[in-house]
């Protein structure tokens, strides 16, 4: 059990038409840790993230989650096995309240008479409890993204595949996400693998961090180590955004 | 399950309490009878709608193939051999559950974009149609004619009425079977995971929604009810014809669907009420003749609602109701105070 | 043995016609992700305009498209402020509602205006027959095929060469990416569905070179587009042309050899075939 990685990604390639988005990118994450994978925008790691939680199909390449082949895998069936993940965009269940939405995600792996038991303690631990008969179309973005959050935890997973829950936080905000983060890591003992653009987030929580160019993986390290490498400078300053 | 005494539930009492006794209001009417039975036909036919478009998200257009399907079954069995249309009628929802499968299947599978369920829906009931007048020995180009009965126990026995009225309290009872379907569903898993899938099916995926299975049981429950429904329909008209696949009635229980609210489990009812009324309001002002006008009412009506009002009927009078509310409990304050 | 060549040529040449038909809904298909449940109810619109314009100033069906074709342009750009735009923010669902709502208006007020008998044109320069090799071809349907294939090649220089038609195409690939970045697609939006409508145009009167019009063949029309579509996939110019020929001769040979009433049957049963196997349609490249 302790053998397999969490999430094990190997020379996964994903194309459109002839451009690889994702050109033979390989890491791994161990069960408990926190990494982070960034990159200039257009880098493929949203792609990434598509391909591993099986909403696209790679070129070739494979994904291993605890061990087991998920490439070809439906998305939920991944999020049975205990892969969840948030998205860039928000995609809020504009209709529902927030409470409806957890409850979405909750019926993963929980049976209907426990739901609303699971729904209250998750509602509890992201906060979320005093606004949970709000409908989520009329939210600010921390609040949604809080929810994005709610709903994939909901689930119960065993990884959590984060894709730039930081992006339009500002600063009181970002810290709360940042400690919530923590407590999913620590207290609940969720993987985490974090896309960010906003380093005091990354380097903030995250143990390793890989880093995305092009589609292609260029370097791999702790914060400090990929802080100090020169190709990832370059990478950014090439690009609109600085460090 | 908990009851609560919200306006909601009041109104839907009240109007229960009047639905069963109207037929008693409408006395020897056979007319308004059998208006109020159009009335519940199509409100159950659009709260069944409901499960795969309102709560699935799908643009479902092949109420006529189930319908047909369902009368065909309960009628060809009836004129060829008598079986009781309260046992066939099972039967034909049966095969229309199996019919829906074959569409269903292929379609909801992984990323094949909803627009192909919407258009095959819609062909599914032209097809059928010419299937049916094609095969001659069981439909062709002509009507058959159900049996009549003269005695009262044949008459229930193979569900042959003289009246409307039994017709009426049989779609009365489906409409309040169709309803509790739509809550049932609606306060368990399917329907979250349902509701979730049609506004963010990428989203529900992830968090563990089996989207093609619910789309699936979703749709077979709706063909489920359309097809109880096509058994008893055959036997209201009393004649059997490949023209029951019929694509503008199957059109008309969407719009139903999406006028009344979409989601909104009631929306149908209010729906069918309102545009039953339009209809019968044209054939007295103008006359048969302008038969076409209904139509323009309804597309436009559907459009607007499309539009402008999401929530349909039902939300309208939800709006209208808040906005009387405070000015009710202001009065009734005031009144106290008096006092 | 000529029987059958002769039938495989008349569906040759309804298919191209029906290219041109599918040719608009692609376009829009693949650009906004919207399919017109009312296309086919905008060819028999077409051909309804086609039938007034000949017989107001007695031109020749061919020449209508000069006014009907910029008139059901504007009507595209219309249908698509008033009635796409504005949902394109909702569920899909209400996108659907409102296409097929149009269709139900365009039959309904059709009804009304020209009652049910169809109307037909009597006369075109392009009438006649042509015999080629013991097959005798209506040379109305010939040339409506010719004068289709011409539309669909320009149309696809268009999309690849002019600067609108490469504006068209991108905003194509970035469906998805569109909403992020804000641009204001909408306008882009607007003339693709003109685009798309206004071919129906060109397309309804060279059908009514040899057809009667009616108000109830958008439905027929719109099921064969659809046919097309799927079988199309999407961003093929070349792929709704064969399909387009494909579904013609399959209609054909239904018609000829099993039964007049079966041809909807049979291209159903193409749809639900290509959709079984191939989702993405057989020449789609998404």
């Amino acid at each position: 059990m302790a053998d397999y990685p969490m999430l094990k990604v190997e020379s996964l390639t994903v194309k459109f038409g002839n451009l690889a988005a994702v050109n033979h990118v390989s890491f791994e994450v161990e069960k408990g840790e926190i990494v982070g994978l960034i990159g200039p925008n257009g880098a493929g790691k949203t792609t990434c993230f598509n391909a591993i939680t099986g909403l696209i199909s790679p070129h070739s390449g494979n994904v291993f989650f605890e061990g087991q082949k998920i490439v070809g895998v439906l998305p939920h069936v991944i999020c049975k096995m205990g892969m969840s993940r948030t998205f860039q965009v928000i995609r809020a269940f504009k209709d529902m309240t927030i409470r409806e939405a957890i409850r979405v995600g909750a019926y993963n792996r929980t049976a209907e008479k426990f739901v609303d038991s699971k729904v209250n303690e998750i509602l509890e631990f992201t906060g979320l409890k005093n606004q949970a008969e709000k409908k989520c179309a009329d939210l600010g973005l921390a609040t949604l993204r809080r929810i994005e959050l709610a709903r994939a935890l909901a689930t119960d997973p065993k990884m959590l595949l984060l894709d730039e829950t930081g992006a339009g936080l500002n600063a009181s905000e970002l810290d709360e996400f940042m400690t919530l983060l923590h407590k999913i890591n620590t207290d609940r003992g969720v993987t985490l693998c974090v896309v960010e653009h906003i380093m005091q987030m990354v380097m903030g929580i995250c143990q390793r961090i890989f880093v995305l160019d092009s589609g292609e993986l260029i370097a791999s390290g702790t914060p400090e180590e990929i802080g100090s490498n020169n190709r990832v400078i370059e990478a950014y300053l090439g690009k609109r955004e600085g460090l | 399950m908990r009851y609560q005494l919200t306006p909601k539930t009041i109104f839907l009492t009240i109007g229960l309490l009047l639905a069963l006794i109207l037929p008693l209001l409408f006395g020897k009417n056979q007319y308004t009878t059998l208006l109020a039975t159009n009335v519940l036909l199509y409100a159950t036919l659009g709260t069944a709608w409901n499960i795969i478009g309102g709560m699935g998200g799908q643009f479902d257009l092949s109420a006529g193939a189930y319908l047909g399907i369902g009368s065909f079954v309960v009628g060809t069995l009836l004129i060829r051999f008598g079986f009781s249309p309260w046992i066939t009628m099972f039967l034909g929802a049966l095969i229309a559950v199996g019919l829906s499968l074959m569409v269903g299947l292929p379609l909801f599978r992984f990323k094949v974009r909803e627009v192909w369920y919407a258009l095959a829906s819609a062909a599914l009931v032209e097809v059928l149609r010419v299937l049916f007048i094609m095969w001659e020995e069981v439909g062709g180009a002509t009507e058959r004619f159900l049996p009549m009965y003269y005695d009262d126990f044949s008459k229930f026995t193979h569900m042959r009425f003289s009246s409307y009225v039994p017709y009426y309290y049989i779609l009365l009872a489906m409409l309040i079977f169709a309803y509790l379907v739509n809550v049932r569903i609606r306060k368990t898993r399917l329907g979250y995971s349902l509701l979730a899938l049609s506004e963010e099916e990428d989203a529900a995926a992830v968090l563990g929604v089996n989207v093609r299975l619910s789309k699936i049981k979703a749709l077979m429950t709706y063909a489920f009810i359309v097809g109880l429904v096509g058994g008893v329909d055959v036997c209201i008209k009393g004649n059997l014809h490949a023209s029951s696949f019929n694509a503008v009635q199957s059109t008309e229980v969407a719009i139903l669907g999406i006028v009344g609210g979409i989601g909104i489990t009631h929306g149908p009812l209010l729906a069918a009420l309102f545009m039953v009324s339009i209809r019968e309001l044209l054939r007295a002002q103008l006359g048969g003749g302008m038969e076409g006008l209904y139509m323009v009412i309804y597309a436009v009506v559907l459009i607007l609602i499309a539009i402008f009002r999401p929530d349909g009927i039902a939300g309208i009078l939800e709006s209208i109701y808040n906005r009387i509310k405070p000015k009710i409990s202001e009065e009734n304050n005031g009144r106290l105070s008096d006092a | 043995m000529e029987n059958l060549a002769q039938n495989i040529i008349n569906g040759l040449m309804m298919g191209g016609i029906y290219a041109l038909i599918v040719l608009g809904l692609s376009i829009i298909f693949g650009v906004m992700n919207v399919v017109n449940f009312a296309h086919g109810d905008f060819v028999m619109l077409s051909m309804y305009g086609t039938f007034l314009v000949a017989t107001w100033l007695n031109w020749d069906a061919i020449a209508t498209p000069l006014i009907t074709f910029p008139v059901m342009f504007l009507v595209g750009v219309i249908t698509y402020y008033i009635l796409i735009q504005p949902t394109l923010r909702e569920k899909y669902v209400m996108q659907i509602a409102v296409t097929v709502g149009l269709q139900y208006l365009f039959r309904a007020l059709t009804q009304i205006a020209f009652k049910a008998s169809p109307r037909a044109l009597n006369f075109s320069i392009i009438q006649g027959n042509i015999e080629i090799g013991g097959l005798t071809i209506l040379s109305s349907r010939l040339i409506s095929f010719a004068v289709s294939l011409l539309v669909i090649f320009a149309v696809y220089i268009f999309l690849s060469k002019s600067w609108a038609g490469k504006a068209i195409r991108a905003a194509s690939d970035d469906l998805d990416v569109a909403s992020l970045v804000g641009v204001n697609y909408h306008r882009t939006y607007a003339i693709t569905f003109g685009l798309g409508t206004g071919l129906t145009a060109v397309a309804g009167g060279l059908l009514m070179t040899f057809q009667q019009v009616g108000p109830l063949m958008g439905m027929s029309f719109g099921l064969l587009s659809w046919v097309v579509l799927a079988m199309a996939g999407l961003g093929s110019t070349s792929g709704v042309l064969i399909s387009g020929l494909i579904v013609g001769v399959a209609e054909s040979l239904a018609i000829a050899y099993w039964d007049p009433r079966a041809r909807l049957l049979v291209v159903y049963m193409l749809f639900i075939l290509v959709l079984w196997i191939k989702p993405r349609g057989l020449f789609g490249r998404k």
